[in-house]
């Protein structure tokens, strides 16, 4: 073996630990938010995979995507989750866990049976290197225009649904300032002592506009 | 084969900016003073004294920029590709990108027209 091939061995051997390990630390920690910090580095480990597999514009997506807004997006999620519940002990937990490793248990077999009958020596198609993003920009502008621009409606979707949901207009109002309490059903940041719901029909609100 | 070009030099940065937190925690413990009292224990030393726990709960506006954040990440990733290629792809790939860009214009407008990017 050349250095080139021991260089990339090592390199595959640690981004493969990474990601087993890091896995394994996603599902088994207590800690919710160490999990959440080592899923980026799941994610970073499988970048670093695709970049051995010459797709770099994939490497870069997936931190772009991934680890910078996907990631960060799970932990404020957490951290909008105010403390740690201790949930209540489910019944039969023992039991749960035996059925749950046998269907992972017989899941990884089935993996080990297509690894092992694949007949992985086919040489595929010659990797293109740096080319790869270009010819990427190039199909994604011919064959497969119509795709990417209704990717973009998707997006605009997206956005308007993620808006929707978490900016939802909550109809409360503040009886002593007669002030629109915005947002107060979902932040809970300050609760008031009498709410009033529908703020139409409270005359008394009505004569303070 | 790994044939892209220009990543030896990525992992030998990635080496040093690796080496450099460990570093740097390595050369503070060998020579800082051993004195665990105190003070010394603070996240802040010279700061406010910190109240409760680090889990805070974060507000939702937090969530609200992360959301839109995450809607202009995607659109930047699709439009990187068409960067790469512009050279090759001519004019009508810059009028389909400006199209891209518009309606995506959209949801920025209805997210400022929502509030979404406001600290009110």
């Amino acid at each position: 073996m050349t250095i080139a091939s021991w260089t990339q061995w090592i390199c595959f051997v640690a981004l493969s630990a990474g990601v087993v390990i890091g896995s394994l630390g996603v599902v088994l920690l207590p800690n919710i938010v160490y999990s959440a910090f080592l899923l980026g580095g799941v994610f970073l480990s499988v970048a670093g995979l695709y970049l051995m597999l010459n797709a770099s514009f994939v490497a870069a997506a997936q931190v772009l995507v991934y680890v910078g807004a996907v990631n960060v997006l799970i932990l404020f999620a957490i951290m909008l989750v105010n403390k740690k519940e201790t949930l209540a002990e489910i019944p039969g937990l023992p039991l749960r866990r035996l059925l749950s490793g046998g269907v992972c248990a017989g899941l990884f077999l089935l993996l080990l049976r297509v690894d092992v009958t694949t007949p992985w020596a086919v040489p595929g198609p010659s990797p293109v290197g740096n080319d790869a993003t270009i010819r990427i920009g190039i199909h994604l502008f011919s064959d497969y225009l119509l795709p990417f621009e209704l990717a973009s409606v998707l997006l605009l979707m997206a956005m308007i649904g993620a808006i929707v949901l978490a900016r939802r207009d909550v109809f409360t109002v503040d009886v002593i300032t007669g002030e629109d309490v915005d947002q107060a059903l979902i932040e809970k940041m300050r609760t008031p002592l009498l709410v009033e719901t529908t703020p139409t029909q409270n005359p008394a609100l009505e004569a303070t506009r | 084969m790994f044939v892209l070009p220009g990543y030896d030099a990525f992992l030998g940065f990635l080496l040093i900016s690796a080496a450099v937190p460990v570093l740097a925690l390595v050369t503070n413990k060998l020579l800082a003073p051993q004195s665990r009292s105190g003070e010394r224990r603070l996240t802040y030393e010279s700061g406010m004294e910190p109240i409760g726990g680090a889990w805070i709960q974060f507000n939702i506006r937090y969530y609200m920029f992360a959301l839109v954040f995450v809607i202009f990440d995607v659109e930047t990733v699709f439009l990187y590709p068409w960067a790469v290629a512009f050279h090759r792809l001519g004019l009508l790939a810059f009028i389909e990108a400006l199209i891209f860009i518009s309606i995506l214009v959209v949801a920025l407008a209805y997210a400022w027209r929502k509030g979404a990017l406001e600290w009110s």
